[in-house]
């Protein structure tokens, strides 16, 4: 393998990573590839593109909340003389440079909201607060607004809880275009999580959710129409968890009960003995001469 | 050199298990060396192979494997055919055939369906060692049904001690489960649900998929009396059934409890918010009380 392979196999790894795990994939990468020099650069484009889609969570300098890293969150690359790459917290309209590796947030700028949209995304933005705090007990989400299109708004939540002390973590994704445009929602929820004690056991789920604007939801009455988009997004995401457990109930009670018996029909375990004599009683009278009679 | 087994048997804890074997492929890739030890300690799904002689099904793993060729149990012979493949002591062969049968009849009593298949070596150092092996696999009947896969690997070690037996087991399930769901409109009907929101419900569209896999291992060790060398087959047959009883108990506490206590986590059903303010409303209310 040359090096570029070897920088895309690290590269494959890293995409993969449980929640939380990254910095122990990272390790093992290094420790196997065993040449940190090129993969210290390599494996940047892979650690980049694995916080946008995982929608990894920053510390905002100035503030005391936490924003989502993501391609929704990642400005339009402005004019020349700015290589770096900013993402935005709309909530404090604050632009930043964000190091993937380290997670860190730096450099903050102040960002002037666009004024067409941001009466509508400030709506949106508390009523996704609210929902939030309602139901997320370690979650953060944000709502942005689409620079090129001022119809079109995108509301994030991401929530993590790593346990490595008891050996799993887990993450829930979700996310809605919201189109006034196409008059359409379309939603995402995925949920990650691995349990690892003396053993890898993972759980991924994908959903997706295409729906109309609730009627009477439009963009000159921003706080009435932002709690209906809420009340629709909670409504969904409440079936939907609804449907996870009736997955789980006929997977265990179909599947796994069709993979394996707990005990055979009898209901009681196997009598080896009477397993063996009666398999091999023959062979073994004839062979040992009369050891099969007694036992 | 452990050092970078080590951390690929760490990274291969962390991977996604249904990507186990295209991972283990790249590792393999990337450190062609060490592919013995990758293969002889990170476990992936049996392949399932037909006895060319008996027409006979029986499961393929790095224990029956001789280069690129597997020995079925049943006849003894390696697919694609070897000269000199590696087969057990005729005495051991004897066993061999026995357990087979034996381990058969355990699965269609378990599994009621599946393969199973024994396979035993001589250990240089004296006594022998083994490896037990069942899986089963579930097709989704139509699309919207759950569908599934479960591998058993068990190595066990022997070493005799007069008359009784100490042994070693190492035991493996790898389970992988897989459910479709679609549904379109308002199918739960929730209270609560808005009518002039209803009317749209016909627009509403939802595709998902769930899938829970991977693997746990335990391991144990236990002597037993020892009559003749049947009794082998008596003793691990009680020691695995008794593990995967254990096992099976286990990964249903994992696989549909824990993972989904964890999603409960993640996202409170209930209300939180209104969890919060009954609870210091009942704060308030006992130092009401208390004054």
């Amino acid at each position: 393998m040359d090096s570029a392979e070897r920088i895309a196999a690290a590269s494959k790894f890293l995409l993969q990573s449980p929640p939380g795990e990254i910095n122990d994939v990272l390790n093992d990468v290094r420790n196997i590839i065993s040449d940190d020099e090129s993969l210290q650069d390599g494996v940047r484009p892979a650690l980049r593109d694995y916080n946008l889609q995982q929608f990894m969570t920053v510390n905002v300098p100035g503030t005391n909340h936490q924003s989502i890293i993501s391609d929704a969150a990642r400005l339009p690359s402005s004019a020349e003389g700015e290589p770096v790459e900013r993402y935005l917290d709309p909530r404090s309209k604050t632009s930043f440079v964000f190091d993937h590796l380290s997670l860190e947030a730096s450099e903050p700028q102040e960002v002037e909201p666009d004024g067409e949209s941001e009466p509508f995304r400030t709506a949106l933005e508390a009523s996704t607060l609210q929902y939030l705090v309602a139901h997320y007990e370690a979650g953060v989400a944000c709502a942005f607004s689409t620079p090129d299109s001022p119809q079109r708004f995108v509301i994030q939540i991401v929530s993590n809880k790593y346990n490595p002390a008891n050996y799993w973590s887990g993450r829930w994704r979700s996310e809605y275009v919201i189109d006034f445009n196409e008059n359409t929602i379309e939603g995402k929820i995925l949920v990650n999580v691995h349990y690892y004690e003396q053993g890898n056991v993972q759980l991924a789920t994908t959903h997706n959710i295409s729906t109309k604007i609730p009627p009477a939801v439009s963009l000159s009455s921003p706080n009435p129409s932002a709690n209906k988009l809420l009340a629709t997004i909670e409504h969904e995401e409440a079936l939907y968890q609804k449907s996870l457990d009736d997955s789980y109930e006929e997977m265990a009670e179909k599947t796994f009960k069709g993979l394996r018996r707990v005990l055979p029909l009898t209901r009681q375990k196997i009598d080896w003995d009477k397993l063996l004599g009666y398999k091999l009683g023959a062979e073994i009278a004839s062979s040992k001469g009369g050891f099969s009679a007694g036992s | 050199m452990g050092d970078i087994v080590d951390s690929m048997l760490d990274l291969m804890r962390r991977m996604p298990p249904p990507q186990t074997e295209e991972n283990v492929a790249t590792l393999i890739d990337i450190c062609p060396d060490y592919a013995d030890d990758l293969l002889g300690s990170v476990d992936q799904p049996l392949r399932l192979m037909t006895d060319r002689a008996t027409g006979r099904d029986y499961l393929a793993c790095d224990y029956n494997r001789d280069g690129d060729s597997y020995r079925s149990p049943w006849s003894n012979e390696y697919d694609p055919p070897l000269d000199d493949g590696t087969v057990p002591s005729p005495r051991l062969r004897k066993l061999e055939i026995t357990a087979n049968e034996a381990f058969d009849t355990y699965r269609e009593m378990y599994y009621e369906g599946g393969v199973s298949s024994v396979y035993l070596w001589d250990l240089e150092e004296g006594g022998f060692a083994g490896v037990v092996l069942f899986k089963k696999t579930m097709t989704a009947g139509s699309a919207l049904e759950p569908s599934g896969s479960w591998d058993s690997i068990h190595v066990f070690e022997t070493v005799e001690r007069g008359r009784a037996a100490h042994y070693k087991l190492t035991s493996t399930i790898m389970l992988h489960l897989v459910s479709h769901r679609e549904s379109d409109g308002d199918t739960d009907g929730k209270p609560g649900f808005q009518d002039s929101e209803k009317k749209t419900g016909q627009d509403r569209k939802r595709v998902g998929e769930i899938n829970i896999s991977g693997s746990m291992t335990r391991q144990t060790e236990q002597d037993f009396p020892l009559q003749d060398s049947s009794s082998h087959i008596v003793n691990t047959g009680r020691l695995i059934e008794d593990i995967e009883f254990k096992m099976r108990g286990l990964l249903r506490e994992v696989y549909f409890g824990k993972t989904h206590d964890i999603t409960h986590d993640l996202r409170s059903v209930d209300d939180l918010e209104r969890a919060r303010r009954q609870r210091d409303l009942q704060k308030e209310l006992a130092g009401f009380i208390k004054r």
